[in-house]
């Protein structure tokens, strides 16, 4: 990364981050402050970083050698894509560490994402977001820290060199939020994705609302795939939810900028059927969206699985990941599928809601909320639940609201999640992200 | 199309740029894009407003004929822009959901006039977006006059085109952020690219098809996964391994890439995740010393509650279906299967992947999906999809060149 303080560094790089594990590559974000908090403790004043101050200087150089160096060892090791999340902000700095990561890592493809920022109140709304509740400023009052950090940002702007063309490094430039992209040298199938995420990013705080559609018949008979339709239940939920977000956003202008989507399958689009008359909206069908596809266990329940299919049951038990149904598809393979509604959901600047199903909303929720995609076996989304999402600072506010079918009663639930490890798959080729 | 299309507003592509900067090219390929997707997208430029005219003498190129000093060419080309213009707005004011305009765009002037006349004439929600193509290197000049314009001069040589391009050059004023419009800026065929005031969904797809552009004419070659056990027995889609014949045959194939190849390791080789598709694949990389990138967006189209079934069987229990696919074979879908559209959309990750890359591509896939690759290359039209010949044991090689894309067909024995 490059960019003065306060201009989204770190919010770029964990998005990215959340994002690259989400695909399924192994990436890690290595932040030059921390290890300066570790080092060089926590009271470091605007004078810390004044570029005159020798002493101070020679200490967050040493503090980001240190970091550099484990990102290189991560590299070397099984690590595949790492971003070295610092300011960056002179040439003479970006030379050492492009030559640097040259010479130590092998096969390796650098990709420099510097951040411009000149609107004062972004700024302004930067720092009261992240950096007032940092380690940094904890004995200081809000005003007191923010005239420090302000005075921090000073002290760099007065050696910041923008990234030139002359430096001959592949580079996007994301000026103002995506007011102004440029982008250089961009060449690759990682990079180019890379650069169409970030030019998607924003900050506005827009709502995402994620539901499975309404109980349906299968779901009351317990089983998996086919295209039934709701159960009576299934009706009453959609009518109670489409109240409910008739409720949220109270005026008609509002509800006429939610973007509804959802699946082909009947159940999916029955319920945005009831909710989107509701709000007097229309709503998109993607196929897409539809539910993971069971292949020749279609229309089965679990136990029926169990008994037709017993080595696929028990092969699904322990790599519920990877497992592919015959003729049907794994959980990665639906990530795969449903990326392009991740950037969908990214771009807008309104409101999203989302009927969708059980594993596809595991999977969208994983990205919206957990680092590790093993996780997303264990998510709990449960029906007649719709979970609300504010992305804030660096990650997302949730509500979860169970609304019942029959009384219309909304309760603000807990999610229940139990973890475990996993590793996935590497692949030889690593990126480093600055 | 309803499912993909999102009720959006009307789009306008303007394409900014000096001659012989690939502003043509770029809007082809584009138009071509945008069509295949479902759009209904044309192209607006001075030639065609030409041809639409009768009273205009047909020999004389106006598009090429750019010399500032003749007072009567460049009114009948500022009249043609003009033209041009006007049906654009009568196309999108009817059924047209895209348009790109090729016309006079070079000065601030020109394009707040054009502006203006959309503002003025457009009677329904529509968004701009600036395409401007900027070149400083002499070669890359050189080599697009070479491949695209040469044929049409007449008695013009190179040096007096370039020299008309460099008095044009002194009125020439670049985009800028002042004007504001929403616009992107490819520098040197994409080498720098400035993007600014992005908005929408479709100009962020466009932004990033653009982006993968380049002018290399490599080789693109289409293959059918060879034969096996459902072949003979007339059944669609399953997912059944290589008959013998079959595997004799990827041997063939195999043995034709060595040659068609001549060593180039650095090719990008897709194939599905099918049986018959991972079995070909493996057996012609091993002849070239290469392995396949499999991916489940080139799989079969899900024939749905037909699949496994003979085209007897099929008549017999699903006449209905039969009948309605019939009547409208792009858009019918099998029951809990897939549609020719469902495919299109899905293949569309393995266009940019064709389009980014500049060494030969090769993909063995299966019917339906080649079909659709194919019809983006070589159909104007996405309804002539169903009507495309993909015979088995044949290869199909496609070198897209500026404006046409080049077509080979070769059995292999």
């Amino acid at each position: 990364m490059v960019g003065l303080p306060a201009r989204g560094k770190t919010y770029i790089s964990r998005k990215l981050h959340r994002y690259l594990n989400w695909l399924g590559y192994n990436c890690k974000v290595f932040n030059i402050g921390n290890y300066r908090r570790e080092i060089c403790g926590t009271e470091c004043d605007k004078n810390f970083f004044d570029s005159k101050n020798e002493q101070a200087t020679k200490a967050r150089n040493e503090c980001a050698s240190m970091a550099l160096n484990d990102l290189i060892n991560y590299l070397n090791s099984d690590g595949e894509i790492a971003i070295f999340d610092g300011t960056n902000t002179t040439k003479q700095r970006r030379n050492m560490v492009q030559c640097q990561l040259l010479q130590q890592c092998q096969n390796v493809q650098t990709l420099w994402i510097e951040s411009i920022c000149d609107d004062v109140e972004v700024i302004q709304n930067n720092i009261k977001l992240t950096k007032l509740n940092n380690p940094d400023y904890i004995s200081m009052s809000p005003e007191e820290a923010t005239k420090d950090f302000l005075g921090r940002i000073k002290m760099y702007e007065e050696v910041y060199q923008k990234i030139d063309l002359d430096e001959k490094l592949s580079f996007i430039k994301l000026i103002n939020i995506g007011e102004d992209i440029q982008i250089h040298k961009v060449k690759g199938y990682l990079l180019s994705k890379i650069i169409s995420y970030l030019m998607n990013l924003h900050t506005y705080p827009r709502p995402i609302y994620l539901t499975r559609h309404g109980g349906s018949i299968f779901n009351q008979e317990n089983r998996v795939g086919g295209d039934c339709d709701l159960s009576q239940q299934g009706i009453q939920y959609s009518q109670q939810l489409g109240k409910f977000l008739f409720e949220e956003f109270p005026n008609q202008e509002q509800r006429d900028q939610i973007h509804c989507l959802t699946s082909t399958m009947k159940r999916a689009t029955h319920t945005a059927d009831i909710v989107c008359n509701i709000l007097k909206i229309n709503y998109l069908q993607l196929k897409t969206l539809d539910e993971i596809n069971v292949g020749i266990c279609d229309g089965l329940t679990y136990t029926q699985i169990a008994i037709q299919f017993p080595e696929d049951f028990a092969e699904r038990k322990v790599n519920k990941l990877t497992y592919r149904y015959s003729r049907g598809e794994s959980y990665l393979d639906l990530i795969s599928r449903i990326e392009p509604i991740i950037y969908e959901i990214e771009r807008s600047r309104e409101p999203v809601l989302v009927i969708g199903h059980q594993a596809i909303l595991r999977s969208l929720y994983a990205y919206f909320h957990r680092n590790e995609i093993s996780e997303v076996l264990q998510l709990e989304i449960p029906i007649h639940v719709v979970i609300k999402l504010t992305p804030a600072a660096y990650n997302c506010e949730e509500i979860r609201i169970k609304i019942d079918p029959d009384t219309g009663e909304r309760k603000q639930i807990e999610e229940d999640l139990q973890f475990t490890r996993f590793n996935i798959l590497t692949k030889k080729k690593s990126y480093i992200l600055l | 199309m309803q499912q993909y299309k999102k009720t959006q507003n009307k789009l306008i592509l303007v394409l900014v740029g000096l001659p012989a900067r690939g502003k043509t090219h770029i809007s082809y390929k584009l138009n071509r894009y945008l069509n295949w997707i479902g759009y209904k997208s044309e192209i607006f430029s001075i030639k065609g407003a030409q041809q639409n005219n009768d009273q205009l003498d047909q020999n004389i190129d106006y598009e090429l004929e750019i010399d500032p000093a003749n007072q009567q060419f460049v009114d009948v080309r500022q009249q043609l822009s003009f033209t041009a213009a006007h049906q654009l707005v009568n196309f999108l004011q009817n059924d047209g959901d895209i348009a790109l305009y090729n016309g006079l765009t070079s000065t601030k002037l020109d394009r707040q006039k054009l502006k203006s006349l959309f503002k003025e004439k457009l009677k329904l929600e529509y968004q701009v977006f600036w395409i401007e193509s900027i070149c400083d290197d002499p070669q890359v000049i050189l080599n697009n006059i070479n491949e695209s314009k040469l044929s049409r001069f007449k008695e013009k040589t190179i040096e007096q085109f370039m020299n008309q391009i460099n008095v044009l050059a002194q009125d020439y004023e670049s985009l800028e952020n002042i004007e504001n419009l929403s616009y992107i800026k490819l520098i040197n065929i994409g080498k720098l690219v400035k993007v600014h005031m992005l908005e929408g969904y479709l100009c962020s797809k466009i932004v990033s098809f653009l982006l993968n552009l380049h002018a290399n004419n490599r080789q693109i070659y289409l293959v059918r996964s060879c034969q096996t056990e459902y072949h003979l027995l007339d059944k669609i889609g399953g997912d059944p391994e290589l008959s013998a014949t079959g595997k004799q045959h990827s041997q063939q194939l195999g043995d034709y890439f060595i040659e068609e190849l001549k060593g180039n390791k650095n090719i990008t080789f897709f194939t599905s995740q099918m049986k018959r598709g991972i079995q070909t694949a493996e057996i012609v990389g091993d002849k070239l010393g290469i392995k396949a990138l499999k991916t489940k967006n080139l799989d079969e189209i899900d024939y749905g509650i037909c699949d496994g079934l003979t085209v007897k069987e099929i008549a017999a229990k699903y006449p209905k279906q039969i009948k309605e696919r019939k009547a409208n074979p792009l858009e019918f879908k099998y029951p809990r299967g897939e549609s020719f559209l469902d495919v299109i959309h899905r293949v569309e990750p393995i266009i940019y992947e064709i389009e980014r890359s500049r060494e030969p591509v090769l993909i063995i896939a299966h019917v339906a999906v080649l079909k659709c690759l194919y019809a983006y290359y070589h159909c104007n039209q996405i309804n002539e999809i169903p009507n495309i010949d993909i015979p088995i044991n044949c290869v199909i090689k496609l070198v897209p060149i500026p404006y046409h894309c080049l077509e080979s067909r070769v059995i292999i024995k």
